[in-house]
């Protein structure tokens, strides 16, 4: 033990004097989030410039729908007075869309017609026009059916306008906050944790091939302690560096950007422990296959990079064809970010059993790997 | 005296290749011993297996009377390796170097400090102690590869091709340093391709071939196997106009060598053969100013070349 310990503080030493790999470490998943940040946060923020452009003029339907949409949240509103003024704006990217309401469009909804005459100009496949779509519809939908209303009853559409306005809706409102956009910065951070976790363990573990390189692996173990003790410290240090990033990453993401990841820190900080041994026990397979470090470099891009893609740790994996998702799931990652997922929506940590033990079960067949390989490589190259 | 090194019946084989056949040696305390092999001979399998590098397939290994596979702990630690290769941390400082490796053999505390300085101090780099090897010349580091195999004072020091791609200063310290090691109580196994070296400082001499022994003794028990040859030096004002091939067609002669340093000749022949009038003539009839004329004991060299067929330094 007092081998191990020896070892382990020199790893530990070599590894926090150089800077570029601490900043690979611990930065790197910081970077991570932030990036999250960016992509995921900004999305609830975007207000929509849309301008509107009346040329039926004082008419009740045109005013109720102008004012209908400026009501609607992110959804800034402005008057043009020309229809071809709007349409370049939209062009150009000043606006986002632009709704023309045509001279006769009131009277059209009056009579029945509805709302075919509006005109809502926005860039083909614009999510402005999407998200107004879908608060206006139901809007000209209601006012075209009283419209059709007020002719079969004879009724005047003034009145029965400013019936429909004033009346107590039964419907209660209540705002709920969006819990999505800070569950999906959430996975996507840790999709990056995940990433920067798996090369931290690459390249703490090929501490062992460099050594292997300059000679000192075979000098250490001419000396009292053995090559098990010696790959033993390397993967407590490994270990221990993989805690220090999950922990300074779900610190960072609670306390500076403050994203709720949904989940109590407790049961996900579990699930990523589990997943640093998986990480740890798959880069010693990659260690114990490589001669050189360039062969530990190559493994590892070839190794790490796909299978994180494969996983959906960049990006959701809903957006990859099944068959991708098929094999993923025979991804450790894939079942971590699973695992976190369903903790997302309630589901507990004792029935996320099936998770635990599959990711325990490829923590335990790397290990094995690894350590078959590592008994049977005698390696002394030309150390004497 | 005790034998600090035991070798029974050592074999080591890959396959149907034995790398080491049946080797049988006992290395006295208080001995710097020589151990010359070309390569591929066995010496560097000999060595990995008293390292505890490679399993040993038949035969026993015994240091300080222990078998080492039993006591593999106890042996490593009364075993000190100096490697040809240099085998430091370039990311620590000769201190930090020292330290570790001695730490590694259970030296903890004021006494791991101590050491750790003498061991600086006796290879001449105490002032080099904050140092990183990086900054260091190739005498340097060679000097704190051996620091770092003798801080937990180890009876038996293995030193292989310490003074390889170094300058003569620096050789010269570390063939000094081997002395001073023995002198202090540690035994040495020595192994060169520098002939004068194993010269210099070796008691007793192995020599290895095809996995075996096939001679041990002292320099002059060595040199003695060579009864059927004579050597002898010629010392001349210049080589110009030196014909070597004249010289080697010459009946009885074995081989002939130029040393332009010394502006010498050393001429190999058959002991039973009066060649030297022979030799000088041609010397003569070339315009060659002779200024003396020796002969000489087979060198180690000689010895050698004429147990393995190769010179020491062709491998």
């Amino acid at each position: 033990m007092k081998d191990t310990l020896w070892v382990f503080r020199r790893t530990m030493t070599t590894m926090l004097r150089s800077y570029k790999s601490l900043l690979l470490y611990l930065i790197g998943p910081i970077v991570g989030i932030g990036l999250s940040f960016l992509i995921y946060g900004n999305e609830q923020q975007v207000a929509f410039r849309v301008a509107v452009v009346n040329l039926d003029g004082e008419q009740a339907v045109a005013q109720d729908v102008a004012s209908f949409l400026s009501g609607v949240e992110r959804v800034k509103l402005s008057e043009l007075q020309n229809a071809e003024e709007a349409r370049e704006q939209v062009q150009t990217g000043k606006l986002d869309a632009a709704l023309v309401l045509p001279s006769g469009f009131s009277q059209g909804m009056i009579s029945g017609e509805g709302s075919a005459a509006l005109e809502l100009v926005s860039i083909d496949s614009s999510m402005a026009a999407s998200y107004i779509r879908t608060y206006l519809d139901p809007h000209l939908e209601s006012l075209t059916a009283l419209g059709r209303t007020a002719l079969e009853t004879g009724t005047e559409f003034e009145e029965a306008l400013a019936k429909y306005s004033s009346a107590a809706s039964p419907v209660s409102a209540e705002v709920v906050e969006d819990r999505s956009v800070q569950r999906d910065m959430t996975n996507r951070s840790i999709g990056y944790l995940v990433l920067f976790m798996m090369f931290s363990a690459v390249n703490l573990s090929a501490f062992m091939i460099k050594e292997k390189e300059n000679r000192t692996y075979f000098r250490l173990l001419t000396t009292p302690i053995s090559g098990r003790t010696y790959t033993l410290s390397n993967v407590a240090a490994n270990l221990v560096l993989l805690l220090a990033q999950i922990v300074a990453m779900l610190v960072v993401m609670k306390g500076l950007f403050h994203i709720d990841p949904g989940v109590p820190m407790w049961p996900l900080a579990i699930v990523l422990f589990l997943f640093a041994w998986v990480a740890v026990a798959l880069s010693l397979v990659i260690v114990a296959f490589s001669r050189h470090s360039m062969t530990t470099l190559a493994l590892q891009n070839l190794v790490i990079i796909p299978t994180c893609l494969l996983a959906g740790c960049m990006f959701p994996i809903d957006a990859m064809p099944e068959s991708m998702q098929g094999i993923a799931k025979f991804l450790p990652q894939r079942w971590l970010l699973d695992a976190i997922d369903r903790l997302q929506q309630g589901t507990a940590l004792t029935e996320l059993g099936m998770h635990l033990l599959t990711l325990a079960a490829f923590a335990l067949a790397f290990t094995l790997i690894a350590a078959y390989k590592f008994g049977h490589n005698k390696d002394t190259r030309t150390f004497i | 005296m005790n034998n600090v090194l035991q070798l029974k019946q050592l074999t080591k084989t890959y396959g149907d290749f034995a790398a080491v056949d049946q080797l049988s040696l006992s290395i006295k305390e208080g001995e710097i011993f020589g151990f010359l092999g070309a390569n591929g001979a066995g010496k560097s399998t000999t060595i990995h297996m008293i390292a505890s590098l490679i399993p040993i397939t038949k035969g026993e290994i015994e240091v300080l009377g222990k078998n080492i596979v039993k006591n593999r702990r106890f042996a490593k630690s009364n075993i000190g390796i100096v490697p040809q290769e240099i085998a430091i941390y370039e990311d620590m400082t000769a201190y930090e170097n020292v330290r570790f490796f001695a730490g590694l053999y259970g030296l903890r505390g004021a006494l791991l400090k101590s050491r750790t300085e003498e061991a600086l101090a006796f290879v001449g780099l105490d002032d080099k102690h904050r140092s990183f090897p990086r900054d260091f010349s190739g005498g340097m580091k060679r000097r704190l590869n051996i620091a770092c195999a003798i801080a937990h004072r180890p009876k038996l020091i293995i030193m292989d091709e310490p003074t390889v791609g170094i300058d003569p200063q620096s050789r010269n310290y570390i063939l000094e340093s081997v002395k001073k090691l023995n002198a202090m109580g540690s035994t040495v196994i020595y192994t060169s391709h520098y002939m004068e070296e194993v010269e210099e400082i070796c008691t007793r001499i192995a020599i290895i071939d095809h996995g075996k022994i096939i001679a041990e003794g002292t320099q002059a028990q060595l040199k003695s196997i060579i009864t059927d040859q004579k050597t002898i030096g010629i010392e001349v004002r210049t080589m110009e106009g030196l014909n070597l091939e004249k010289l080697s067609g010459i009946a009885g002669v074995r081989s002939v060598e130029a040393n332009e340093e010394r502006r010498e000749i050393r001429v190999s022949s058959d002991a039973e053969v009066n060649n030297l009038n022979r030799i000088l003539k041609e010397l003569l009839a070339d315009g060659m100013e002779i200024r003396a004329v020796e002969e000489r004991q087979p060198s180690l060299e000689t010895v050698f070349l004429t147990l393995t067929g190769r010179s020491l330094r062709d491998n």
